[in-house]
């Protein structure tokens, strides 16, 4: 088996990864920064309080995370309306397609070989009379349906609250939908964060993640492990240029 | 915090940018407070901030005010803090000057009826246009009907003695004044004990009954601010008032008075001081005459007696006469200002004077004073000339016995212009006055308006007398105008000189009064009696102050140090026998009871109740609702009818009623109030105007003018504004 | 430096409710018509009381406006402590540019000290009349009142009038007893109506966020981060874990997902 590399990302896709990761980041970062009340802050007010000082004040704190989140929603839906034959339709049949029975068992395999290794795996595989093998994925596993779903989900329930709360100085008379807003923003907000630090370490830290996270960066991974991790997006792609699978 | 409002990208810029709906307000934006005539700075921007002097017009008191003048617009009136009158204070209403000025519904341009009176229809015309018809319809009518033909209503305002002065150039006698409908009773009964009008010492005082007055919600500067300092120092304040007024709350005793009674009350009083021997006998044998005749005549007005008249225990009556005496000379029996009450208001009054007599004290700490030496001189102005044609007297004369020839008696008036007798008067001059909304029985006004020829308005606003005239014309308010100096008497605070200049320029099109003369006077050959301007004739009132101009420049006020008390020492008093009268002698040759004879007031029929009229913080008389401001403090009036008459009739609270009367007819919502007898029900002024131009209270309230039956007080010929019985009931019912 | 706290000393006896406190505040702060930035409530004697008349009859009327208090309840229902307590000189302050008017605050206040500006769309309040103080001059309606009800100042300086009323005066507070946020409002000996104040109430997302949402957020995120640290430490403790080293049945079907 040869290790060529097949085309996994475009240019577009690598682009909007990395330009949503950095807007989450700045926007997380800003975002928990402006809650200054004891009561709802949630890792303590010496962060808002830094977070002020850096950026000269709770106004301009809120300005510069208003003005990222223009930006990264604006550039999503700018994305979204061009690419959406291109990118957001197959995208979202992507991460929106669940085999029950086979997602289930990713789950239960995947997460006893992340935690207590393939021993372990094996081991209780036989006990309880399943297979100890990871089932085969499409081009994207379990795991990251699982975290792209919410992400997108949740991704739009933050942009728009988010609007909404942009709005409230100009054309909102009754302020309840904002304190609402203000709420689910940061709900949905952190339990999309949740998810980030498992993707964050499943993309980059884990073992044998390498191929995956440098191929956010060149677009393509080794066919080895593509076959190995996306076996039915690999038969998918081999099979339609059959030539290329030849070893 | 520094303003991000101003930063090179702000918030609020930045949110525009990014497509948030383009309503969105600028920083500091156009609140309906300042409307949108001005465009309103965020707090704290402006680049050029003046601060300027001016006195307050928006009522008679005149407090000296500082204007905050910020990029040409007025952002604030204080109160000027050397203005001893005032105490240094701003009321409402004079907070309220800036709305004024700013009022979006305020008078901008001449204007000529074009359909019928009421209708409401005007084309704007321009000045020249508009001084040539009213010098036009003037002279016709100087000519037609004699000089005397014409009407003057100045009202209270620091130009109207230009007014006054036109009437005299120009040849009418017929000058009527707010006081006819306010206190000329009061002026009488005292000048007819005193020979003077007092000024009331309040700080000082130590015991004060009030009936009839309510300063706590009617403010007199400095009386009503002096009078909670005094109370504070120990000074007792007894309140009688059918209702239970702000001045009541605040007082240590209030009495429920049945309106109409209080001669019995204060008969009573003298009575007690007198039978117990409670007066400073020394001051008697000097300063009083006609004691023994007063004595003879309250022997019978017992306390007791006084009880079943006026519903005040007699126990009561009788100890506040021990405390009333035993607090004097500094003890007062409160004069009041309005007293266009009833149909023998001055002889109430009389009644009031002589326990104050009884009291000696007069021209003492905490008593009554006489006036104070001010200094403003008389400008020399040429003699006005003589009109052959003209009859012997003003139109009102003799309907009345002792009315003030130079206020008249607009009610009187009124009826005789009516009755074209006896001659006719066919045109009429008003000048910030407005009869319609603040003379009884405005249908008679309306009578009185079909016999007219010719009606010209000048005023701020489109009240209901503009709403009825054929030509309007806008004035400035008190802050755009220059004027000439006024004295003004403050008692134990102060007695000092005020005047104005302009805080900004006028206005539109507004031109004070004074102006608007002269161009009249100038189209009708009288040019030379107005050759001058308002500085010239404030430099003539000022020449023997000639400290003045230098105070009023630096302090915004001049005081002139003049004497407080004792300015009746070895003086007499200016009444025939030169003493205090308790018995005048003059009246008894004019058939008149010379001491008040106590008569009952006129009985309730079972199903009416009286209506009373009065004041309150917020507005002045009927004008000022319409300020968006204190349009929010009270944005209708409303009827207070005491909750047992009220359930009785299905009228609960905020239902509307329908109130009529021999006069005419009302709608108005009920406020059931325990404070008020149940034979009497309150309303306020000011409301259910006719005038459209009059934006936001149009449509509201009643107008107490149209309830009100028009009855006069037989001395004075003031008007007698609680004389009417109205019939409440629930509307729909 | 000398420790800050302004506040107003009030004799409500000698308020005569004229309203020139209110109106000289709209018109100095531009207040928006329906709303006040202050107030003055009355207290009338019982119908009985009046049907008698005499000398039971007292009414009494009380000037207020935002009381600056203490502990204040507004500023923790605020997320972004856009509404602060100034640690200069202790007034309540909303910071215009950083309120969005979400209007949180609004409820949080037992006074209704509160609004939202209908056109600025923000909160705003009494500030004392911040510019004016700012000039070096006493808020507006300390100035403009007739009989000088209100006095103004700061509670530790002992020249201020403020502090010398307090000192030379018994005073009283107005506060709902389950919401006292001990207001720096004092009323020189006696005042009334004193049960008009009302318990603070937070607006239904903020008490859910405080008592609901940040546990549960707490809760996913430390459960997801065990997760990780779970993850993490088998992968560096058993840094040999592979398949083909452990079950050679299982090796040609085992693959890393």
């Amino acid at each position: 088996m040869g290790n060529r590399m097949m085309r996994r990302h475009t240019p577009a896709t690598i682009f909007m990864h990395w330009f949503n990761a950095a807007c989450w980041i700045f926007l997380l970062a800003t975002g928990i920064g402006l809650i200054k009340n004891d009561d709802l802050q949630p890792i303590g007010g010496w962060y808002a309080d830094l977070m002020r000082s850096i950026f000269g004040g709770g106004a301009n704190l809120l300005l510069a995370h208003e003005i990222c989140g223009v930006i990264w929603a604006a550039g999503f839906l700018i994305f979204g309306l061009v690419g959406i034959r291109k990118y957001v339709i197959p995208f979202v049949r992507e991460i929106a397609t669940f085999s029950p029975s086979r997602d289930l068992m990713w789950l239960v395999t995947k997460g006893i070989q992340m935690t207590l290794g393939h021993k372990a795996l094996a081991t209780i595989a036989r006990r309880f009379g399943f297979a100890a093998r990871i089932p085969d994925q499409g081009f994207y596993n379990t795991g990251q349906k699982l975290f792209a779903v919410p992400s997108l989900l949740g991704g739009v329930v933050i942009a728009v609250t988010g609007v909404i709360m942009m709005l409230s100085t100009s054309v909102i008379t009754d302020p309840t939908i904002v304190q609402w807003s203000i709420l689910i923003h940061f709900v949905t907000v952190g339990l999309v964060f949740a998810g980030l630090l498992i993707h964050i370490y499943m993309a980059s830290i884990a073992a044998g993640e390498r191929p995956a996270f440098i191929s956010m960066f060149t677009g393509t991974v080794p066919e080895d492990y593509a076959e190995h991790h996306h076996k039915l997006w690999y038969d998918e792609v081999t099979a339609a240029s059959g030539k290329e699978a030849s070893g | 915090m520094p303003n991000r409002l101003n930063a090179p990208i702000s918030r609020r810029n930045f949110l525009k940018w990014s497509g948030a709906a383009a309503a969105a307000a600028t920083a500091g934006g156009r609140t309906p407070v300042l409307h949108a005539l001005v465009p309103a700075n965020e707090p704290g921007t402006a680049s050029q901030v003046e601060h300027k002097f001016s006195v307050c017009g928006m009522c008679l008191n005149k407090c000296g005010l500082i204007a905050r003048v910020e990029d040409g617009v007025v952002t604030k009136l204080d109160p000027n803090p050397k203005f001893l009158k005032s105490r240094g204070m701003l009321c409402a209403r004079g907070n309220a000057g800036v709305t004024q000025l700013y009022d979006p519904d305020r008078l901008k341009y001449p204007l000529l009826r074009k359909g019928k009176r009421g209708e409401g229809k005007w084309q704007r015309i321009s000045w020249d246009e508009a001084l040539d018809y009213a010098a036009d319809k003037m002279k016709i009518i100087a000519e037609k009907y004699s000089r005397c033909g014409m009407l003057f209503t100045p009202g209270s305002d620091m130009q109207s003695t230009f007014v006054h002065w036109f009437a005299e150039v120009f040849g009418s006698y017929n000058i009527t004044t707010h006081e006819s409908s306010c206190l000329v009773s009061r002026n009488r009964a005292y000048l007819d004990t005193f020979g003077e009008v007092p000024f009331s010492d309040v700080l000082h005082s130590k015991y004060i009954i009030m009936a009839g007055a309510n300063r706590f919600e009617a403010l007199i500067t400095p009386d009503s601010i002096d009078l909670m300092t005094a109370r504070k120092n120990g000074c007792k304040l007894v309140v009688l008032d059918p209702r239970y007024t702000k001045t009541a709350a605040l007082a240590d005793e209030w009495y429920p008075v049945r309106p109409g009674t209080d001669m019995a009350f204060f008969l009573a009083l003298a009575h007690v001081i007198i039978m117990e021997n409670l007066y400073d006998p020394q001051f008697a044998a000097e300063k009083l005459s006609g004691l023994n005749e007063l004595a003879d005549h309250v022997m019978s007005c017992t306390p007791e007696w006084a009880e079943t008249e006026g519903d005040i225990p007699a126990a009561d009556i009788r100890r506040i006469a021990r405390e009333l005496a035993a607090a004097a000379p500094a003890a007062i029996v409160y004069p009041g200002r309005r007293t266009s009450d009833y149909i023998n208001s001055t002889q109430i009054r009389r009644s009031m004077a002589i326990v104050n007599a009884l009291l000696g004290n007069w021209d003492q700490p905490g008593g009554l004073l006489g006036a104070r030496k001010v200094g403003l001189a008389s400008p020399e102005l040429p003699e006005a000339p003589f009109y052959e044609d003209n009859p012997d007297d003003r139109l009102d004369h003799g309907r009345a016995h002792m009315m003030f020839e130079e206020e008249g008696s607009f009610k009187h008036m009124r009826d005789a212009i009516i009755e074209q007798q006896p001659y006719p008067v066919k045109g009429w001059f008003v000048y910030k006055y407005n009869p319609m909304q603040s003379l009884a029985n405005r249908r008679k006004t309306l009578e009185m308006i079909d016999k007219l020829d010719f009606i010209v308005t000048v005023d701020i606003a489109m009240s209901d007398t503009a709403w009825m005239s054929d030509l309007v014309l806008p004035a400035p308010s008190s802050l755009e105008r220059q004027d000439p100096a006024s004295g003004l008497q403050g008692s134990s605070a102060c007695a000092c000189v005020v005047t104005r200049d302009p805080v900004v320029p006028a206005l539109f099109e507004s031109r004070p009064v004074f102006d608007i003369l002269k161009g009249i006077a100038g189209r009708l050959d009288l040019g030379e009696y107005f050759d001058f301007t308002v500085a010239d004739y404030r430099k003539q009132q000022l020449r023997k102050l000639p400290d003045a101009e230098k105070a009023l420049h630096e302090d915004g006020v001049y005081y002139n140090p003049s004497k407080l008390y004792g300015v009746y020492e070895g003086r007499v008093y200016k009444t025939r026998s030169k003493k205090i009268e308790l018995h005048n002698s003059r009246y008894a040759d004019m058939g008149i009871e010379p001491m008040p004879v106590y008569q009952p007031p006129r009985q309730i029929p079972s199903d009416r109740f009286r209506l009373v009229i009065g004041r309150n913080a917020y507005f002045t008389h009927c004008s000022t609702q319409n300020n968006a401001l204190l349009h929010e403090l009270m944005p209708e009036n409303t009827l207070w009818i005491h909750p047992k008459p009220a359930s009785r009739l299905g009228i609960r609270n905020g239902s509307t009623v329908v109130v009529s009367s021999a006069a005419g007819r009302g709608e108005i919502k009920a406020e059931l109030k325990p404070g008020i007898r149940k034979d009497t029900v309150f309303m306020g002024s000011g409301f259910g105007v006719l005038s459209t131009g009059m934006s936001n209270i149009f449509g509201s309230g009643a107008c107490v003018a149209e309830l009100l039956e028009d009855y006069a007080d037989e001395l004075s010929g003031n008007s007698a504004m609680h004389e009417t019985f109205v019939q409440v009931s629930r509307k729909g019912a | 430096m000398m420790k800050t706290q302004l506040a107003m000393v009030i004799d409500s006896s000698k308020c005569i409710d004229c309203k020139a406190c209110t109106v000289a505040c709209k018109v100095e702060n531009q207040v928006p018509e329906g709303h006040w930035r202050n107030w003055v409530k009355h207290a009338e004697p019982d119908a009985d009381r009046l049907a008698r008349g005499g000398k039971d009859t007292a009414g009494h009327f009380q000037p207020g406006a935002c009381m600056h208090c203490e502990e204040p309840t507004c500023v923790r229902a605020c997320p972004t402590g856009a509404t602060y307590k100034d640690e200069a000189d202790g007034s309540i302050r909303v910071d215009s540019a950083l309120c969005i008017g979400c209007g949180s605050c609004i409820p949080a206040c037992p006074y209704g000290a509160r609004y939202r500006h209908p056109e600025k769309k923000i909160v705003d309040k009494c500030d004392y009349c911040s510019a004016r103080r700012a000039r070096g001059e006493l808020p507006a309606c300390v100035v403009t009142c007739p009989t000088k009800a209100r006095t103004f100042g700061n509670l530790h300086d002992p020249k201020s009038e403020a502090a010398i009323l307090m000192a030379a005066n018994s005073t009283v507070r107005v506060a709902n007893p389950e919401s006292d946020t001990r207001p720096n409002m004092y009323y020189i000996g006696a005042t009334a109506p004193l049960n008009w104040p009302v318990k603070a109430q937070f607006p239904a997302p903020i008490s859910i966020w405080a008592k609901l949402a940040k546990p549960l957020i707490w809760g996913a995120v430390g459960l997801n981060a065990l997760g990780v640290l779970v993850m993490l430490g088998k992968q560096v403790l058993m840094a040999d874990d592979a398949p083909e080293a452990e079950d050679p049945e299982n090796q040609k079907e085992a693959t890393h997902g």
